[in-house]
């Protein structure tokens, strides 16, 4: 009924729509940007102000800026849909569940994203961290790693968009099926600052591919339940 | 002001002797926390038929449609549309059908043929930026269309919601009263679209607290009273009681109804 | 009944298992006495995640069948889970205390995963308690249940890749006692545990599948009684 190249119509038309919403809308990113970079000083103010501990610390504080900001932002992406019904109406449409939940990971993949790369540059510059020869691996870990909370996020944001108590049981739910996404993007930060000494960038990488694929595969096939709901 | 015809979908729906029964259902009831928002309605309206749903508030009216629309699941009973099974084809229903509720489903934070143009996505309309200005002039909407829907008026997003509709090609549309919060020039706009509809065969049904406006135009009307059918009367409409446990056994006075 | 048949039975094997493990298997050469603990422990984790299968799979049977039994299997199966996962938290702890001399060692990819199983669960819980409608629960629960499930492998795995690269002592190691090279005391000590602790499992979920179900078909009577009294009562007027 629907071929691939469909379906991959509606998911991006659903992640431009998404996109232009959210551009258009409240600021919403830049305060989950602003957010992020007030959670870094936060962690500045927490354990500096021993620059050699920072900067040994970073990766860490890189990747829990981005999960947090990621909470938001995955959370503000469905509450898009709570406009007057829409989410209601998406669901009537004839398209392929998995397709919208295509879409809107893909949104929260390029918000995710975004979200890496000035988290990266702050880290950089307050943790006196020199990123140098290593941009290539930090760039393909933030693509992963943003890749992985997009799909999580999107699907725990669905599952909690119409829930009692929604703010603490989106992070409640997402954070610890994040922990092994967490965990190789930071050893993988940390190994491709380094120069990666022990040969372990590639191990890591290849936790992060698995995690997103696997992610990404559970995530379509079920978030079309949460339509169903009524 | 100038007449001019709205541009309705065609969809190939066979002569009317050969059509399934638009809507068909059999002891459908829906219940919201342990309470039966609809009891029981056994219903069949025939395709091409434009019915008036009647009753007062929580009568059942809207869930009725949203059970029809596929968007709450029955409870219990069974329900099929164009003889297809609500329950087992959802998908396939939800090509046919389309539905006016009282939310409109529109974005605030895009503009009326941003909206417009996404819905012409997801139905997978034809010729998509052609039929969006087409509806968008149809429904009245032409010199706003580049406004957010943040900024319409409520009357405006009914129009807008309208002609969503008109992108799709649904054999059965459902319409949560669409007269409210419609000015005059609204109103007819609504007329309209039922003759329209009614000229190319679509089947549809009006949830309304009156029927003045559209009289003319009906076939048919059901009346719901706590979520049961209390009377369905005119062409191509017809309903029976809701069974009881136990089968067949009706009180007396029942079956001399 | 032979449920209470198999309640006792559990009971009895429980008692007599712990009474082997504390006063007839020999001490570990290295471990002392602390290794005694590694008996329950590794059971409840081995409990822990059968029932956290179980959950996803009746799950999965919701979804497909939409019977509310299934998710009373679910939701029993994840209670009991939990409570599982919890013992053994405590069992890796009361281990460690002696062992490593701290409560928790971050190194160690047991504890670490069963600790994650423990938020998951909880989570999979209290999602349940936030919504009333049983389908839309039943519903939402399945899911989450199914994502939590496919995460475990992914925790167990990335959990050992990391311990990989901090060699702790292996002498230390709590991996020892499913050491099949081990004396057969050891291993016929923990396969007994394992057993008993299996049987007590199994009589906790049916009690709590019971329960459960009668729920499901208490409030479906319910349903049904007001549905019928509606069309009863819409009938005589």
């Amino acid at each position: 009924m629907s071929t691939l190249s469909a379906e991959a119509r509606i998911a991006l038309a659903i992640a431009r729509k998404d996109a232009v919403a959210e551009l258009r809308g409240r600021h919403a990113t830049v305060s989950t940007l602003f957010f992020a970079a007030v959670v870094l000083l936060l962690f500045g103010f927490a354990l500096g102000p021993d620059a050699a501990r920072l900067a040994e610390a970073a990766p860490g504080l890189l990747w829990l800026a981005v999960v947090f900001a990621g909470i938001l932002a995955v959370n503000r992406l469905h509450l898009l849909e709570t406009d007057d019904g829409a989410l209601e109406q998406l669901a009537l449409y004839p398209v392929p569940r998995r397709a919208i939940y295509a879409g809107k990971a893909l949104a929260g993949f390029g918000v995710m994203l975004l979200l890496g790369l000035v988290v990266l540059g702050a880290v950089a510059v307050l943790f006196a961290v020199d990123i140098g020869g290593a941009w290539l691996p930090l760039l393909v870990t933030v693509v992963l790693g943003s890749a992985g909370v997009a799909a999580v996020g999107t699907f725990y944001a669905g599952v909690t968009v119409r829930l009692r108590a929604r703010e603490v049981m989106l992070p409640l739910l997402m954070l610890p099926v994040l922990a092994p996404l967490l965990l190789g993007a930071v050893k993988a930060t940390a190994a491709a600052l380094a120069g990666d000494p022990f040969g372990e960038l590639g191990a890591w990488l290849q936790l992060l591919v698995g995690f997103d694929v696997i992610m990404i595969i559970a995530g379509a096939a079920t978030y079309g339940y949460l339509l169903e709901d009524g | 002001m100038p007449q001019t015809t709205i541009y309705v979908s065609p969809r190939s729906l066979g002569a009317p002797d050969t059509r399934p029964p638009a809507v068909a259902t059999t002891d459908l009831a829906r219940l919201f926390a342990g309470s039966p928002a609809l009891a029981g309605v056994s219903l069949r309206v025939d395709g091409g038929r434009t019915v008036a749903l009647l009753g007062p508030n929580g009568a059942g009216k809207t869930t009725l449609l949203r059970l029809l629309a596929t968007a709450i699941r029955p409870s219990y009973g069974q329900a099929s549309v164009d003889g297809l099974d609500l329950a087992r084809d959802p998908a396939l229903v939800r090509e046919r059908v389309a539905y006016l509720s009282h939310a409109t489903g529109l974005y605030d934070d895009l503009t009326g043929r941003e909206n417009l143009r996404f819905a012409a996505t997801m139905l997978r309309t034809p010729d998509p930026e052609a039929r969006v200005e087409r509806a968008l002039a149809d429904v009245g909407l032409g010199a706003r269309a580049a406004d957010r829907v943040r900024d319409f008026s409520a009357g405006m997003r009914k129009r807008l919601a309208l002609g969503r509709i008109l992108l799709g090609c649904a054999s059965l549309v459902l319409l949560d009263e669409p007269y409210a919060a419609l000015d005059r020039e609204g109103m007819s706009l609504v007329d309209q679209l039922l003759v329209a509809w009614r000229g190319v065969g679509v089947t549809v049904i009006v949830a309304s607290h009156s029927t003045e406006r559209f009289e003319s135009l009906l076939d048919g009307r059901v009346t719901l009273e706590r979520g049961l059918v209390r009377e369905a009367s005119g062409t191509g409409v017809m309903s029976t009681p809701p069974s009881l446990p136990g089968g067949a056994a009706l009180p007396v006075a029942e079956a001399a109804r | 009944m032979k449920t209470r048949l198999l309640g006792f039975v559990a009971l009895a094997g429980v008692v007599t298992v712990i009474a082997v493990a504390l006063f007839v298997v020999p001490p570990d050469r290295n471990q002392g006495d602390a290794q005694r603990i590694m008996y329950p422990h590794v059971a409840s984790a081995w409990l822990a995640y059968l029932s956290f299968g179980i959950t996803a799979l009746a799950g999965i049977g919701w979804l497909w069948k939409r019977d509310l039994r299934l998710d009373a299997v679910a939701h029993a199966a994840a209670e009991i889970g939990v409570m599982f996962t919890a013992f053994a938290i405590w069992g890796g702890m009361m281990w460690g205390r002696p062992i490593w001399g701290v409560f928790w060692q971050w190194g160690d990819p047991r504890l670490t995963t069963t600790a994650l199983l423990l938020a998951l669960y909880v989570g999979y819980l209290l999602l349940r308690r936030l919504t009333d409608d049983p389908e839309r629960r039943a519903t939402r629960a399945a899911i989450v249940g199914i994502v939590a499930a496919i995460d475990i492998p992914i925790v167990h795995f990335s959990v050992e890749w990391w311990r990989g690269l901090h060699q702790t002592a292996t002498i230390a190691s709590p991996d020892r006692v499913l050491d099949p090279a081990a004396p057969g005391v050891f291993v016929g000590t923990l396969l007994g545990t394992l057993a008993a602790f299996t049987l007590t499992w199994l009589y906790l979920m049916i009690r709590r599948y019971q329960l459960g179900r009668a729920q499901v078909a208490r409030e479906e009577a319910v349903r049904l009684d007001r549905l019928m009294s509606a069309r009863t009562a819409e009938l005589a007027r």
